[in-house]
Formats: structure tokens, C-alpha cells, sequence
């Protein structure tokens, strides 16, 4: 599904990400973990397109990444959320989702007037299926700015449901999270894989990344030192040099 | 009553020019442009009906398509160009249109006068509404109806997923785009839309005022279009209409018997009205 | 060719004024991200009121009305910041620009209102000298103007690179947050750039005066657009790109007066204006703090 060949991000002299080679299968629930400043979120930053890679390639579905802008990015399926949630604050819960409604298969089923300049009614079952997938259902008209930390969350998530990705980067969802909140997280991407989102992962929040992963890689100033299964990257001695310095036991 | 006739068609018109920038300004872009496109409708249309015997009508379609069409050909450069830089560039491109029309000479003869944009001097003789017999009360209707029509324009965008849109835009840039908003498409859209409009008001405004000159499309102006819509709040459009109501209504004419001292106050009050209220009239909603 | 010669050098020398106006703006907006759409008009608005020396004094030498153009530059400086800046909420940022176009609207009222609306003779030094070579002229009075103006970029870079009030500005204008943590008054350093850039302002409101003998309220509008232009090509936030670019615009604008006239002049400058937005938006010299 999603392939970085020898991805490289410099910003002057700061190697951010540093000839990182990744290969995320379809129906795969991806980790990348890695201490900060490790270029986890810079690499979200490249596949997505906010910035273009120094060197080396994305290929998502086969196809080259390169000369495509970061709208059409998400209408070819790729979505992500925002490591600081960035919603649209002067707009309800309602219109989050609404404004999101991109993907190419929504582009095709609704013509330009419709989906442009016609009213709620089209799309309002599918909304309050989001909305129900969230529970947000009942502020459905209130401002993004006046929710709760936890409902911005899970609105930021259903956000970029809403684009029907088939790739969604998930940028440290569980940062400020208790543990009741990252067990209904897990619970909600595990589902979002049944319904066939290959999800990447960008996390610090080993409860989460440890029990929901297929399969992870460890970032350390931009270069990836392992890759296995959870088991295998909990044994990794290069990775517990990266976190925690050092041979510790 | 006529005097009354006169003042409402001024706020009508000026409304226009207000829900240009309106538009415009929920994407983020604060645009001193208007009063530019303001100033191409009214020229356009002028010529039109005078020069080239057109009826008002079609006329004013013209210069929608011509506020339009420089719009357009403003919004791609706008979109190089951020935040406060946008503020001068427009405010500078505003000026450019008025200095063109300063130098601007195009003149037919009409029997035995020569009528047509003459430079500094302006333009004068846009008599179609004495020569076809319309009363003020008549205009002021026209121009109403003109007015109501961008209204419900703007109220049906601002209920449609356009509006929204658009709002995503003027809030966050970055978010807009990674869930999939064409950026270049929303805002030069939306300049555009401004632009018809504009236009339109502007090609209004000559055939009731008759005579325009560079010197009323000036930086005056381009402020009042967004004074408007910032002092009248982004909520809806009728923020804007109050706005116009208040300057036009209230300050200009409420105020004129403080004759001299009217045009002292008005800075002044402006700058009140935003220390006393920095989100304008009907600013931004607290609860949906 | 010696035309055109002469043309620039006068531009170059008179855009030393220009040089300043960009400044003022440029270093608002390098400290607070915000632009003094009044500032242009506050210039002319002290060199007016630097006219009050002559009343007090009818005989006083220019150097006194300089003198007064340039404190009353301050003092109008300092009325802006508190009308247009010190209560509006900074989350604010269309308040305060209108409010600063509000400022320019009363302050051009103000002189309309003081002078009914005549031009007012401004006293000039040095207009008589006149250093030739040849066919080529230099006229004194612009050398003066290009002179003080040198001398008041150099005070201010002075005052920004060696002095503490100056470091402090830096810091604000680079980090305000964390400048107001390590105890810099952000109230204070703000106030103290308007106070700063209205005090060049009146020097160039004066300048300007003096060059062109003459005040009317009619040059706020001009002057205003062309500092923005001059501060856009320059580079928002960089001191040194609204110098050369002022020099470039004073120059530019007299080589198109000289072949296009007085009419279709400014229209060039605007041209100029769009060439850069078009090929170099950041300007001359890119920002040194970021930009927007």
C-alpha cells in the first residue's frame, strides 16, 4: 500500500529524515515509534505532502507521489490526523466533517452543483454514521473550539474518516490520553482496520502501540535502527539504546 | 423623500461593495481590491449604456463578468502572497485601477457633445435612468432588488458545503488541505464571486451618481468595503448590511450637522468601535 | 543618457525618505507582526506640526522646524500605539489594522481641519547649493535630505545593535512569548518602537517637505502606498531591504517621470510593485524573523 524508498527530508543542515526505507502492506496496522526528534512527524509531514521529500520516493498503491499536491494526496486516499489537533474551530462538529467529505469516490457519486452548493440532506446519513462511530452524535452542532480535549480527539479521527481513506496516518492520537480512553481508541482502530483503512501509527504511547500493531519500525535521528513484530522490537537491544541510553537492563 | 430615496440607494450599493469583501474575507484574505473591481463595473457599464446604447440591464451583467474577470485575474498572483503582504498588494493593485482611469481617454462624439471617460476628469452624462424616465423611488428599488438577490446569493452559499468550505480556509490553511480542499480553487472562487459583485455595484453607482471620476474609487473607499464587513462581523451577511446601515446611515448622514467636524469624528469613531468591539457587530459565533 | 543619469541620482537621493517610511513600517511589523496603516500619515503629521515652530518662532532657522517635525513625529508615534495597539487584543488583528486606518483618516482630517485645506511652504536648507560636474547637477538640498536620513538609519541601528532597549526589541520581535518570560515589558518595547519609528517619520515628513517646498494633506495617500511598496519589495521585517528599496523606488519613480511623466508615474511604481510580488514575494531580503 504505501512504500518510502530511501525517503530523505533535510532542513539545512538537519537531517529530519535520513534515507528511511518503509513498506506498509494493505490491511496492516503500521507503528513507527522513536524518540522525539526522531522524525516521526516529519515523515507524516512528507507523505502527506506538506513537504517535499529532499530525496527518495513515495509510492502509495504503486504510484509515484512526487508531482501530486497535497489536496489530491487525500482524494487519492491518504488521511491524516494532527499530532495538535487542528480542527476547524469556528465551524460545528457537523460542518468538521462535512468540509472533509473529499475522497474520490465522494467526487463521483455527487455531481459539482450538488456537492457544492446543495444543502445538508445528501450526506446527512453518512455524517451520523461518523458521528455515531464517534460519539459525538449528540454535539453534532456544537463548535469544534467548545469541546472537550477527548471529544476534539475523537472528532479529529472521524474527520479524517470522512475523507474514505484507505491510508490513514494516525499522528500521536493517544498523547494525553488515560487508560480507559487508549483502550477505546484501540477498540476504534482496530475497527477502522475491519473496515479496511490501513492505518500507520506515529506514537510515543507504548500501551497503545504494543497491543494494536501488526508490525513496527523505530525512527532515531531520521533513520530507522529496527523493524519487527511487537515482541521482537521490545527484545530489540538498539532499540532500548535509543530510549533509554545506553545498556539498560 | 427623495433625499431619503438618495441615502438608501447609497447604502444599497455600498452593501454591495461590503458583501464583496465579505465574501472574500471568510476565506482569510483581507482585500483592499474592491473598490477596484467596484471602480471597472462602474466604467464598463458606464460605456456600455452610453457609448454603445446598451440597456442597464445587460449592461450591469457586463460588468459582473468584467469585476469578475480581473478578480479572477487578481486572485492567482493573491495567492503568493500572505496575510498583511495581501493587505498592500490589493491596496496597491486598488490604486493602479484608479491611476489607469486617471489616464483613461476614450470619447465618442454623440451629436454635437463628446461624451465618454475623459482622464481627470471623469466621466460624465451617464444619464440612462433621466433619459428613460426613472423616478429615485424607482432606482432605489432596482438597486435593492440587486442587493437582495446578492444577499440570498451569499446566505444559500454560506448554508451549502461552499461556505463551510470557505471558512475551513479563512481558519486553518494547512488542516484545509490535508483533508482535501483545493486551496487555489476556493480562493480565487471566491475573489471572483467578489469581483461579479463589485462590479455590479459599481455599474449601479455610476448611472445613479451620472458622473464618476478616479477620484471616487479611492483608498477611502477600498476601506469602506472592508470596514463593512470586519466592523459588521463575519456571522452572516446581514452583519455587513448593519455595518453599511451604521456608517452610511448613522455616521455620514446622522452626523452631517456637525458639518466639518463630521469627517474628524469619523476616524475617530472607527477607531473607538474597534477598541470597544474588535470582533465587529455580529462577530464570530460563541455557540452554533 | 545623462538625462536619465540625473533622474536617478535626484530619485535615489529623495528615496532616502522613502528609505525611511519603509522603515517605520517594516519595523512595526518586524516587532509585532502588525501593520501602522497610519504611519505615513503621522509623518506628514509631524512635519505639520514642526510648522509650529515658525509661529512660535517667525524667524526660526529650519533646523528648529526639523527638530519640531521630528519630536512631534514621536509624540504622534506614541498617540497611535495607544489608540490603535495597547487596548485592542492582538488575537485581533483586522481590529487593529482598521483601527490604524482610522488614525489615518483623523489625522488627514486634522491637518485638512488646521489648515483649511491649503498647502503650506515648508522651509528647505541648502535648496540654493548646487555641486556640478559637468552637465551633471547635485542639488544640495537633496544631499542634505540623503544625509540626515543616513544619519537617522544609522542612529536606529546603532540603537537597535548596541543598546539594550534595541536587544530587547530583537527579542520581541523574534520570540514574544519567551521575551515576556525572561521579563522584557512587551508594552514597553512596543510603545518605544512606535515612539522610535514616529520619530523618523517626522524627520521624513520634514525631508519630504523640505525637497518638495511645499505640504499638502493630498501627499498621505502617495506616501502611504508607496512606503508599503517600498516595505513589500524590501522584504517584510528587514531594515536593510526597506533601505535599498526605497533608494530603488526614489530612483525608479523619477526614470519613469522623466520618460512617462508625472501622470503615468505612479502606475509604474505599482507595476514595479507587481513584478516583485510576482517574481520575489519575500522581497529583496527575506525576513529576518519569519515573516507572517
Amino acid at each position: 500500500m504505501l512504500e518510502l524508498q530511501t525517503l530523505s527530508r533535510h532542513f539545512g543542515g538537519v537531517r529530519a529524515v535520513d534515507g528511511l526505507d518503509l513498506s506498509v502492506a494493505e490491511g496492516q496496522i503500521f507503528g513507527l515509534i522513536g524518540p522525539n526528534g526522531s522524525g516521526k512527524s516529519t515523515t507524516v509531514n512528507v507523505i502527506t505532502g506538506l513537504f517535499a521529500p529532499t530525496s527518495g520516493k513515495i509510492l502509495f498503491r504503486g504510484e509515484d507521489l512526487a508531482a501530486v499536491p497535497t489536496h489530491r494526496r487525500l482524494r487519492a486516499g491518504i488521511a491524516r490526523t494532527f499530532q495538535n489537533i487542528r480542527l476547524f474551530g469556528q465551524l460545528s462538529v457537523w460542518q468538521n466533517l462535512w468540509v472533509a467529505q473529499n475522497s474520490a469516490e465522494d467526487q463521483e457519486r455527487q455531481g459539482f452543483f450538488a456537492r457544492w452548493l446543495g444543502g445538508q440532506g445528501g450526506v446527512r446519513a453518512e455524517i451520523a454514521q461518523l458521528l455515531e462511530f464517534s460519539g459525538l452524535a449528540h454535539k453534532q452542532d456544537e463548535l469544534a473550539a467548545n469541546l472537550a480535549f477527548g471529544e476534539q480527539r475523537r472528532l479529529e479521527l472521524a474527520r479524517a474518516m470522512a475523507a474514505k481513506p484507505k491510508l490513514l496516518l494516525l499522528d500521536e492520537p493517544a498523547a494525553g490520553m488515560n487508560s480507559e480512553e487508549i483502550a477505546q481508541l484501540r477498540e476504534r482502530i482496530l475497527s477502522l482496520r475491519e473496515r479496511g483503512v490501513t492505518i500507520l501509527l506515529v506514537e510515543h504511547v507504548m500501551e497503545l502501540v504494543m497491543g494494536v500493531t501488526d508490525r513496527i519500525a523505530v525512527l532515531n535521528f531520521g533513520q530507522k535502527i529496527a523493524e519487527g513484530t511487537p515482541a521482537e522490537i521490545q527484545a530489540h537491544p538498539a532499540v532500548r539504546k535509543a530510549y533509554l541510553g545506553g545498556d539498560a537492563a | 423623500m427623495d433625499f431619503y430615496f438618495g441615502l438608501v440607494q447609497i447604502i444599497g450599493v455600498h452593501t454591495l461593495l461590503g458583501l464583496s469583501a465579505y465574501i472574500v474575507l471568510l476565506t482569510g484574505q483581507v482585500s483592499l481590491a474592491q473598490a477596484g473591481f467596484f471602480a471597472v463595473g462602474a466604467y464598463a457599464a458606464g460605456m456600455l449604456t452610453v457609448l454603445a446604447g446598451w440597456h442597464l440591464v445587460p449592461a450591469l451583467g457586463a460588468s459582473a463578468v468584467c469585476g469578475a474577470g480581473v478578480a479572477c485575474a487578481v486572485g492567482f498572483p493573491a495567492l503568493r502572497v500572505k496575510g498583511l503582504m495581501l493587505v498592500i498588494a490589493t491596496l496597491a493593485f486598488g490604486e493602479g485601477v484608479r491611476l489607469f482611469f486617471f489616464n483613461f481617454d476614450y470619447q465618442i462624439a454623440k451629436g454635437e457633445i463628446k461624451v465618454g471617460p475623459l482622464g481627470g476628469e471623469g466621466f460624465r452624462q451617464i444619464r440612462f435612468f433621466p433619459e428613460n424616465g426613472w423616478t429615485t423611488g424607482e432606482v432605489m428599488v432596482f438597486i435593492w432588488s440587486i442587493v437582495a438577490a446578492a444577499m440570498a446569493l451569499l446566505w444559500w452559499f454560506d448554508r451549502s458545503r461552499y461556505g463551510s468550505v470557505l471558512r475551513a480556509v479563512g481558519e486553518d490553511e494547512l488542516a484545509a488541505q490535508s483533508v482535501g480542499i483545493n486551496l487555489t480553487a476556493v480562493k480565487v472562487s471566491a475573489m471572483t464571486v467578489g469581483g461579479a459583485i463589485a462590479g455590479v455595484g459599481g455599474g449601479l453607482y455610476a448611472h445613479y451618481t451620472t458622473h464618476i471620476e478616479h477620484a471616487s474609487f479611492n483608498i477611502l473607499l477600498a476601506t469602506f468595503a472592508i470596514a463593512y464587513p470586519i466592523v459588521g462581523g463575519l456571522r452572516n451577511v446581514f452583519g455587513t448590511v448593519l455595518a453599511v446601515i451604521f456608517v452610511q446611515g448613522f455616521l455620514i448622514e446622522g452626523l452631517r450637522f456637525l458639518g466639518d467636524w463630521r469627517n474628524l469624528l469619523f476616524g475617530a469613531l472607527i477607531v473607538l468601535a474597534m477598541n470597544l468591539r474588535p470582533s465587529g457587530f455580529l462577530g464570530a459565533r460563541r455557540r452554533a | 543618457m545623462l538625462d536619465f543619469l540625473q533622474a536617478a541620482s535626484d530619485g535615489v537621493l529623495f528615496g532616502a525618505t522613502y528609505a525611511l517610511i519603509g522603515i517605520g513600517f517594516t519595523l512595526v511589523f518586524g516587532v509585532m507582526h502588525k501593520i501602522n496603516m497610519a504611519y505615513a500619515a503621522a509623518s506628514i503629521g509631524g512635519a505639520y506640526a514642526g510648522l509650529l515652530v515658525l509661529k512660535v518662532m517667525a524667524a526660526a532657522p529650519p533646523a528648529l522646524v526639523f527638530l519640531g517635525a521630528f519630536a512631534a513625529g514621536g509624540l504622534l508615534g506614541w498617540m497611535v500605539y495607544l489608540t490603535c495597539f495597547h487596548f485592542i487584543p492582538l488575537s485581533s488583528p483586522l481590529a487593529t489594522l482598521m483601527s490604524t486606518v482610522g488614525m489615518l483618516l483623523l489625522i488627514d482630517e486634522v491637518i485638512v481641519h488646521f489648515t483649511e485645506g491649503m498647502p503650506q511652504n515648508y522651509p528647505a536648507m541648502f535648496d540654493d547649493v548646487m555641486l556640478r560636474a559637468g552637465e551633471f547637477t547635485l542639488r544640495g538640498d537633496l544631499l542634505l535630505v540623503f544625509g540626515v536620513a543616513v544619519v537617522c538609519m544609522a542612529a536606529l541601528m546603532l540603537l537597535l545593535y548596541r543598546t539594550r532597549l534595541g536587544l530587547a526589541t530583537r527579542a520581541v520581535s523574534q520570540q514574544p512569548v519567551a521575551a515576556r518570560l525572561c521579563g522584557i515589558r512587551l508594552e514597553q518595547v512596543n510603545a518605544t518602537t512606535f515612539v522610535v519609528t514616529g520619530l523618523l517619520g517626522g524627520i521624513a515628513g520634514a525631508l519630504i517637505g523640505a525637497s518638495v517646498g511645499t505640504l499638502s494633506p493630498l501627499l498621505t495617500t502617495p506616501l502611504t502606498v508607496k512606503g508599503l511598496i517600498v516595505t513589500v519589495i524590501g522584504g517584510l521585517g528587514s531594515i536593510p531591504g526597506a533601505i535599498v528599496a526605497g533608494l530603488l523606488v526614489g530612483g525608479f519613480e523619477n526614470v519613469f517621470q522623466l520618460y512617462r511623466g508625472v501622470t503615468e508615474r505612479d502606475l509604474y511604481v505599482m507595476l514595479l510593485l507587481f513584478v516583485f510580488l510576482v517574481f520575489r514575494p519575500g522581497g529583496i531580503f527575506a525576513a529576518k524573523s519569519g515573516g507572517d
